[in-house]
């Protein structure tokens, strides 16, 4: 306990800033909906955070979000908001699972122990596509469209990791060394990004 | 009816495991039927109901249920009761499914049991039943009587996800056993307008033809067993879905029930049809609310040692339905004909007619819906006049429905 509150006291007198990071493809132009997160290289002072609840719902036979970040050993659940049943599953390497989700029945949340992408589908509804981005680092987030996104970290060496669901390779990320001292942050993706077909989709598509 | 009590004691107990999802639904109609019996009552009306029927009838009662017996096996099954002609409980599909989880681009399935082939885009709602008009289509109204697998069905699909395409395609092969008698209500009462769905092993009725008084005819029913098995062979068929983003959803299927004409069952009055046709579907969704669906479905259908009656059938439909908030209305209109190739002038088989059918739904919440439907067709049957009715009539068939769903 006297430990912790050392801790706690250093993390106060640490420095943070209210960082944006902005992301930009190889025509300089912002890219939207990619994970960014920032992995510190010095030992963080661990900071006692709430347990946060994430959800990937499946509504109108989709993937809710379609993109959801979330930190290593996060709890996730599923809610079926559709009134017909799901098979959601994934092959990835950092997490492997299947869950039958029959309407008004959930089931008990996923637990997410190892950082990778998560890539979801659904064994009766083919075309619904999902990620979840397992991250080490409680700095993350999407960007917007404008391609930007902020968050608070405190001073120090980290790595930036980018991943975007356009990437060749879904399972790698990018990633650069950055110093936190200023407030802003540029990144330019090393690759061009593949567009990802996506389907507007009806009640009667699964017949 | 041992095995229907045998088949709903299961439901009930897959129903209490966890691992089952059971949907429902009950259509209650009040029809103004028109005064040409139907052929469900030996007339040779085209609709399901007529003025007898007047009043509120229940038109459709289904449980639709899947129950997974492991990742990959499934259990399915629709249960239909029916007020019409008699009422009767009966099972519409029932089958079985095995459809793994794969690290595969490519992603497959098999179904046993009986179902029906999956070339229509006019029935995708439960129990195969459509959201659009109540009055099938005459091609699907024709499916939902004569034709169901009872067979073994194996899909291969490249869905368009796997390789971020546009384009997805399905290729399905089956074979099956059964449905050999599957043509004879296109020969003697033709193409009718309606959505009744034939349960397994009941039997259809049609009108007391003449021909069937004859000696080269003495042996045939007054009725169809359209799924009985009556030569031995194994049927087959084959299909193809072509989908552009789901805007655009492509479906040909061709089916030949390998049925050999000479067969007969004579303690059932059922001949083997030697049926055979090809389908073409396609659903266009010019934008969120408005859907074009039309399908074409054309072929040939034969009965007799030396094909004594031997009939080749077309029709078609165009439907245009437009979703608005809480209202859908659907317009169809549909043409059918049979045209008599035999030379048995003692069996008129031609017959023809086309028909319009406008719908309009509301859905009240998500578990009710009401709905009023008109329909006027006409049409043509060359043995009508051996029975003492004009050749030519028109019909027309006033509904006003609701529907509950869990």
């Amino acid at each position: 306990m006297k430990l912790f509150s050392l801790l706690l006291l250093a993390f106060i007198t640490v420095k943070s800033y209210a960082v944006t990071v902005t992301i930009a493809d190889l025509d300089q132009q912002a890219v939207a909906n990619a994970v960014v997160w920032l992995t510190p290289l010095q030992p963080l002072e661990s900071k006692v955070r709430p347990n946060q609840s994430f959800t990937m719902s499946q509504k109108d036979r989709q993937f809710t979000p379609h993109v959801l970040v979330v930190e290593q050993n996060a709890e996730v659940e599923f809610p079926n908001l559709d009134s017909i049943m799901h098979h959601v599953y994934s092959f990835s390497k950092s997490k492997s699972f299947e869950l039958k989700l029959y309407r008004e029945q959930p089931k008990a949340p996923i637990t997410f122990e190892q950082t990778g992408v998560v890539e979801l589908g659904c064994n009766i509804h083919d075309w619904m596509l999902g990620y979840i981005v397992v991250v080490d680092s409680p700095f993350y987030g999407i960007t917007n469209e404008q391609g930007k996104l902020s968050f608070d970290a405190p001073s120090g060496d980290y790595t930036l990791n980018v991943w975007h669901e356009g990437f060749n390779d879904i399972s790698l990320t990018e990633s650069q060394r950055v110093k936190i001292a200023d407030t802003a942050l540029q990144y330019q993706l090393k690759q061009q990004l593949i567009p990802r077909i996506m389907l507007g989709v009806d009640e009667f598509d699964e017949y | 009816m041992n095995i229907r009590i045998l088949l709903i004691l299961t439901l009930l107990t897959l129903t209490t495991h966890a691992s089952a999802q059971v949907k429902g639904l009950l259509q209650l109609s009040a029809i103004k039927g028109d005064s040409q019996p139907s052929w469900q009552e030996g007339g040779v009306g085209l609709y399901r109901y007529d003025s007898d029927t007047d009043g509120i009838v229940l038109s459709q009662g289904l449980i639709d249920f899947r129950a997974d017996l492991s990742s990959a096996w499934s259990a399915h099954g629709v249960i239909n009761a029916h007020q019409d002609p008699e009422p009767s409980l009966g099972v519409s599909q029932a089958y079985l499914q095995y459809k793994p989880l794969t690290r595969s681009n490519y992603k497959w399935h098999v179904r046993a049991g009986g179902f029906y082939p999956l070339l229509s885009l006019e029935n995708p709602d439960m129990g195969w039943i459509s959201p659009y008009n109540y009055t099938n289509s005459a091609i699907n109204s024709w499916i939902g009587e004569e034709v169901r697998t009872l067979g073994v069905e194996a899909t291969i699909k490249r869905p368009g996800r796997s390789f971020n395409s546009k384009h997805s395609f399905t290729f399905v092969g089956a074979t099956f056993k059964g449905n050999d008698p599957a043509g004879t209500l296109l020969a003697w009462r033709g193409f009718a307008l309606h959505d009744r769905q034939t349960t397994f092993n009941e039997a259809i009725a049609f009108a007391p033809v003449a021909s069937l008084n004859t000696p080269q005819l003495q042996w045939q029913a007054n009725q169809v067993l359209p799924f009985e098995e009556v030569d031995g062979r194994f049927g087959y068929y084959a299909g193809v879905h072509w989908d552009y983003l789901k805007k655009s959803q492509f479906r040909f299927y061709y089916y030949d029930n390998n049925g050999d004409p000479a067969a007969l069952n004579h303690s059932t009055g059922q001949y083997a049809w030697d049926t055979r046709f090809a389908s073409a579907a396609w659903l266009y969704k010019f934008n969120a609310k408005t859907r074009l669906i039309t399908q074409v479905m054309s072929g040939n259908t034969a009965m007799g040692e030396a094909r004594g009656v031997d009939n080749d059938f077309y029709s078609h439909f165009i439907l245009l339905s437009h979703k608005m908030a809480a209202h859908r209305l659907s317009v169809r209109y549909d043409y059918f004909e049979v045209t008599d190739k035999d030379d048995w002038a003692f069996d008129p088989n031609a017959s023809h007619g086309e028909g319009i059918t406008a719908t309009w739904r509301y859905q009240l919440t998500p578990q009710w819906q009401l709905g009023i439907e008109g329909s006027a067709l006409h049409s043509h049957a060359d043995n009508r006049a051996t029975m003492g009715i004009t050749e030519k009539i028109s019909q027309q068939q006033i509904s006003l429905n609701a529907q509950w769903r869990f």
